[in-house]
């Protein structure tokens, strides 16, 4: 094959590095790109620039943030005694849109797991232990809000043994059933877990 | 539960084909090689999401082509009707999809449709190592209980993981200790209900082995299965449970020494018994043979009793060394069950004096130079 424009080249080579892009999309939108006005590419550009310069994280709880600590560990009407404890930042935002939880959260950026050489030390366990030794936080409990597979449920288990010797509840959220679904469309280790953390009514 | 309807494109030897089945007996007749065993492997691949003669789905796709399509309709006392679509290419892999909607893992298929197999391959069973037992009862249990399949897909997870860490060279004894604790926890729990799960079935499948056994032989011997795992086995998990962690405080530190999971449910073996004689070791070629036949009918009539829809049987090419006696009693019980049946032979058997072929209910093919004719 003979390239035309090295520069196309190099543009489609980038996009194609992102998550779901093959070949074939990264062709179409670099040529979209290409067609589209100066003021529209410069400005996803920056937007671009900006996203790696400015985009701070929260020392407090490691979310990603303009600002510093960002605006839940800086509101006054959050509750400071809970931490919510979430893999990765999208994992606030997904519990963020329910308006259920009104505490803090703690962004751990990764589970364990030895195949993928992620050991305790590789994510912010330490971060965590930090601020519930921390007595101006006063953290009285602890939610455990990982995903239910198994590195999930190693991590889970590893921050609770480290917190078994303090004064501190620690939760997790319940496994269950969707809404709006009906049980026989169920996958049956979802409703047999449902099953045996099933609660009184 | 029965298929009605099968469409095969690009599997095996044959490029395109639909055939629809009869509700109790079909007899698929053909020379070697004509495709017998690919027509009722289909259909294993609709309930199992993978083939009972192949290792791996790349062999089963047609020798030019790059994928191959599966459809199959279904019927059932609880689903009336469903259709289920097995796909798998080369690049995407396999896919199913239950009336359309793809199935987010393929364990979610199985236990939709319950099949039996009785096949050539069954001396494995009896003749080969431990691993061809435990998948034996694994495909068994996983289909009278959900469940436990996840616990299977779970702890080999786990196991991966913790064997990963075992291996780890840059932490200290106490570190990996702390760090070993969460996956040890998640291997008994996961270990421990396999376990008990097997213990289970393997104790009430018993008489149903014998029963079996009795009437193909019509000798009184005894069979039995023995459970062997790392502990004494119970059907109780939480029993289990307590005495999987004292066998690994116990296997410790050759664990750490060997760098891999002893001790656990992978390791775990089945003995068969004729007549308290170890039957890998001690049994004729005719026995082995027998108790293969006696295992797969026993698991037959096991899943007719626990499932509310009955099982689809396949017997692929066994009636040929079987000698008319034998034949005669397994002929009886395939009449006797009401379930959908399928029978490949190479040789005619003799079920006209036992079936009406009135295409309704009993249909028969003969298939040959890749045509596929209906004979009844």
């Amino acid at each position: 094959m003979q390239v035309t424009s090295e520069i196309l080249e190099r543009a489609i080579e980038q996009l194609t590095k992102l998550p779901g892009t093959g070949r074939k999309s990264a062709q179409r939108i670099a040529m979209h790109l290409l067609k589209q006005s100066d003021d529209y590419v410069f400005k996803l550009a920056q937007a671009l620039i900006d996203l790696k310069e400015s985009v701070d994280h929260c020392s407090i709880c490691h979310n990603i943030s303009d600002q510093n600590p960002c605006s839940i560990c800086s509101s006054v009407k959050r509750h400071t005694g809970i931490i919510c404890v979430v893999e990765d930042p999208k994992d606030v935002y997904t519990i963020e849109k329910t308006g259920e939880f009104n505490g803090r959260y703690h962004v751990l950026g990764g589970t364990i797991s030895p195949l993928d050489n992620i050991g305790p030390d590789d994510i912010r366990i330490k971060e965590l232990m930090d601020r519930v030794h921390d007595e101006e936080e006063e953290v009285n409990e602890i939610i455990l809000a990982l995903n239910p597979d198994s590195e999930g449920e190693a991590t889970s288990y590893y921050i609770n043994k480290l917190l078994k010797h303090h004064e501190i509840d620690v939760t997790r959220i319940a496994y269950g059933i969707p809404m709006g679904t009906e049980l026989e469309y169920i996958d049956e280790a979802t409703l047999s877990r449902a099953f045996s953390s099933r609660n009184s009514f | 539960m029965h298929i009605t309807w099968l469409k095969l494109q690009n599997f095996r030897n044959h490029t395109e084909r639909e055939v629809e089945w009869a509700p109790h007996l079909n007899v698929v007749t053909g020379p070697n090689g004509a495709g017998k065993t690919n027509l009722i492997d289909a259909i294993h691949y609709l309930c199992m999401s993978r083939s009972f003669v192949a290792n791996s789905d790349r062999y089963v796709v047609h020798e030019d082509q790059s994928f191959f399509i599966l459809k199959g309709l279904f019927h059932g006392s609880i689903r009336s009707e469903f259709e289920v679509t097995c796909s798998y290419s080369k690049g995407e892999g396999k896919k199913v999809f239950v009336n359309d909607s793809p199935l987010e893992r393929l364990s979610d298929l199985i236990g939709r449709v319950p099949v039996v197999v009785l096949c050539p391959e069954d001396r494995k069973l009896t003749s080969e190592g431990p691993s061809e037992r435990r998948s034996f009862i694994d495909a068994f249990i996983s289909q009278i209980n959900p469940p436990y399949l996840q616990d299977l897909i779970d702890y080999r997870k786990v196991r991966r993981q913790r064997n990963n860490l075992l291996q780890e060279f840059q932490y200290d004894r106490s570190t990996k200790e702390a760090y070993l604790e969460p996956w040890d926890q998640q291997l008994v729990d996961a270990g421990a209900r396999i376990v008990a799960k097997r213990n289970q079935v393997i104790k009430q499948f018993q008489e149903y082995l014998h029963q079996q056994y009795d009437m193909i032989t019509g000798l009184k011997h005894r069979t039995f299965l023995e459970y062997q795992t790392f502990c004494e086995p119970s059907s109780d998990p939480e029993t289990i449970r307590d005495r999987y962690w004292d066998k690994l405080e116990e296997y410790r530190e050759k664990e750490l020494e060997r760098e891999v999971t002893i001790v656990g449910p992978h390791r775990d073996e089945i003995v068969f018994y004729l007549d308290d004689k170890e039957l890998r070791r001690y049994g004729s070629q005719g026995q082995h043979r027998l108790f293969a036949l006696a295992l797969k009918l026993a698991q037959l009539f096991y899943f007719t009793d626990e499932l509310d829809d009955l099982p689809i049987f396949l017997l692929d090419d066994v009636f040929g060394d079987l000698d008319p006696h034998k034949i005669e009693v397994l002929l009886n019980a395939l009449i006797d069950h009401a379930g959908q049946i399928f029978v490949t032979s190479a040789n005619p058997i003799p079920f006209e004096e036992y079936v009406n072929f009135d295409g309704e209910k009993n249909r028969r093919w003969q298939i040959e130079e890749g045509v596929l004719e209906r004979r009844d």
